[in-house]
């Protein structure tokens, strides 16, 4: 039987348009994948792993699992349970400060001046330099005998004698979060500017026509329609500095006495300095799950907050 | 048309006037005194810096400190500069590359577990790096790759490349579909399209996140210092640091080293900083 037609011998392809569009994105998707595979799934399994054996790196021959032992460690070592609470302190000085600060500043650079690009350019410096360069520039600036705080503080009377500001238990902390809020101010600066000049201008000028004053404009116009994006950058803000562990390790390195170290730090000081990477793998999984719990929490205020605005 | 007078109106003429210039003068000096005063310090000479009391400004301008720095045999601060530029640079373009790909693919096919995905690289731009320490090194280890410039490229990848994926994502939703489709009926295919129609409206988008990328691996310290051993594979952070540990700390040709690290991401921010602004508050800002 033959059919002969001459439209109709289109070789059916061997996979088909829907199926092929399909495997072009995977083979788009693959290196992404690729290298989360290998720089954040792999290590993370890797840490729990770790966490239950005793691994010390200049210990070989003590190598053995032991179960939850690095935990339980953890759960008796009273240092673990100051770094939380210094965690804490570090976390909220710093957020609120650069909150407030950062608001203040959006709302300048918000206004119309001459040279308005230039002094937004020279104020979002500290933001993008290295945190090692945050953390020596401010240990030369509280620097005891030739630091210039120390200087223009007993130049304006309001101290008698030199601080060593950040090897005094009770100075340190204050101190590096003070160093923490100048480098976040412009985080905060350019995301709240950005929710600014989304506003749109009419709203102040009907307000301004009957008769709102500034205050009443700031709060009843300002802060409710920026209310999503200081949700947003909060939450990131508060995660990061969580996280954050350079600047405190490179100015005070947790030190006097434990008096700065944070839960990040405690874990690095783990696994660079005593190289216990059994410890440093419990408190990794422990800073993991602190992690997921936050950004669980961020998820579900953040879509709240886009259902709402 | 009369305005009564409200108390607001005080407020008003102050914000437009004195309480404007004070404010920024005030925000001016605290973000830029801090540099100001690290590059007095790098301009001065040994007898200057350790003066009693303290002398603000140098009499006698040097640059002996940057020479110093740059061309110190036991803190080769030139080799270190190289160091972060090639690592940077090949963290730049190989992010880059990754991200667009990536970033494509999630904006524009629909697949299954997408969304899952984007939550993943959400999530794991909130890792601490900290917590990849001991693993990474382990691993890095056991692959032979401690104190090569690859462990710090590929331990680069796990902050950069979620971000970067995540803001590619925006930038495609932006691009009209119709564009490449009509690319498409008109012969390209959909890598064709990709290249020749997508890629040069992005091109801003794709500039900011190869920055960004550039940036935030400029400022890495603790893979730097965890996964190399020898001085000249050191990196500015930890080059920086490493100077820290030498005898006892020589602020002069640190000075210079702080500002010569700070200049190139400075530089690069300047020129940048709309489209690098726009990328990182494109998420957070609708419209």
């Amino acid at each position: 039987m033959t059919t002969i037609s001459l439209a109709g011998r289109r070789a059916r392809p061997l996979i088909s348009w829907r199926m092929r569009k399909l495997l072009v994105g995977y083979c788009y998707l693959a290196p992404a994948a690729l290298c989360m595979l290998a720089t954040v799934v792999v290590p993370i399994v890797l840490a729990i792993k770790m966490s239950l054996y005793n691994d010390v790196l200049y210990k070989p021959q003590d190598y053995r699992f032991i179960g939850l032992g690095n935990y339980v460690r953890l759960l008796e070592d009273p240092v673990f349970w100051l770094t939380l609470w210094n965690s804490i302190v570090w976390v909220f000085g710093s957020v609120v400060f650069q909150f407030v600060a950062g608001f203040a500043a959006a709302l300048l650079l918000h206004q119309a001046f001459w040279g308005r690009a230039l002094v937004r350019t020279l104020t979002l410096l500290p933001w993008i330099i290295p945190g090692v360069v945050v953390g020596l520039i401010w240990e030369w600036l509280y620097q005891p005998n030739y630091g210039v705080i120390n200087d223009l503080l007993i130049k304006a009377g309001w101290m008698q004698e030199r601080v060593a500001w950040l090897s005094s238990p009770d100075l340190a902390m204050p101190a590096v979060v003070f160093t923490n809020v100048w480098r976040g101010i412009p985080f905060f600066a350019i995301m709240l500017l950005a929710g600014l000049q989304a506003i749109p201008g009419e709203l102040y000028e009907a307000a301004h026509v009957d008769g709102a004053g500034v205050l009443s404009r700031f709060w009843h116009i300002t802060l409710p329609l920026l209310r999503p994006i200081i949700v947003v950058a909060t939450a990131t803000r508060i995660i990061w500095t969580f996280n954050y562990a350079d600047l405190i390790f490179v100015m005070t390195g947790g030190g006097p006495a434990n008096a700065t170290q944070i839960t990040s730090t405690y874990t690095l000081m783990q696994a660079y300095s005593s190289l216990d990477f059994g410890y440093a793998g419990a408190l990794s999984v422990v800073l993991l799950l602190v992690m997921l719990a936050f950004t669980a929490a961020y998820l579900r205020i953040t879509r709240g907050v886009e259902e709402v605005g | 048309m009369i305005r009564r007078s409200t108390p607001g109106d005080f407020a008003e003429r102050l914000l437009g006037g004195p309480a404007l210039w004070g404010g920024l003068a005030a925000l001016t000096a605290f973000a830029l005194g801090p540099f100001v005063w690290m590059l007095l310090t790098s301009l001065k000479n040994r007898e200057e810096l350790y003066a009693t009391p303290l002398r603000y400004l140098p009499v006698h301008p040097t640059l002996e400190n940057y020479i110093d720095a740059w061309t110190s045999p036991v803190t080769p601060f030139s080799r270190f500069f190289l160091n972060s530029l090639w690592v940077c640079s090949v963290t730049m373009v190989a992010t880059t590359v990754v991200s667009v790909l990536a970033g494509y693919a999630i904006a524009r096919f629909r697949f299954a577990g997408r969304d899952a995905l984007l939550l993943i690289f959400l999530a794991t731009q909130m890792f601490p790096s900290v917590l990849l320490i001991a693993p990474l090194l382990t691993q890095w280890r056991a692959l032979g790759l401690i104190d090569t410039y690859q462990a710090l490229i590929y331990s680069n990848f796990s902050f950069t490349v979620p971000f970067t994926v995540w803001m590619m994502v925006g930038y495609f939703s932006s691009i009209p579909r119709d564009l490449e489709e009509s690319a498409m009926i008109d012969g390209c295919n959909q890598f064709g399209a990709l290249c020749r129609v997508v890629l040069p409206l992005a091109a801003p988008g794709i500039a900011a996140t190869a920055i960004f990328a550039f940036v935030v691996s400029w400022s890495e310290l603790l893979f730097a210092i965890s996964f190399t051993t020898e001085t000249s594979m050191r990196t500015l952070s930890a080059g920086l640091l490493y100077m820290v540990g030498q005898y006892e700390v020589q602020w002069g040709p640190l000075s210079a080293g702080v500002i010569l690290s700070t200049v190139p991401v400075a530089v690069l921010f300047t020129f940048l900083q709309r489209h690098l602004i726009h990328g990182l508050t494109a998420g957070a800002v609708k419209g």
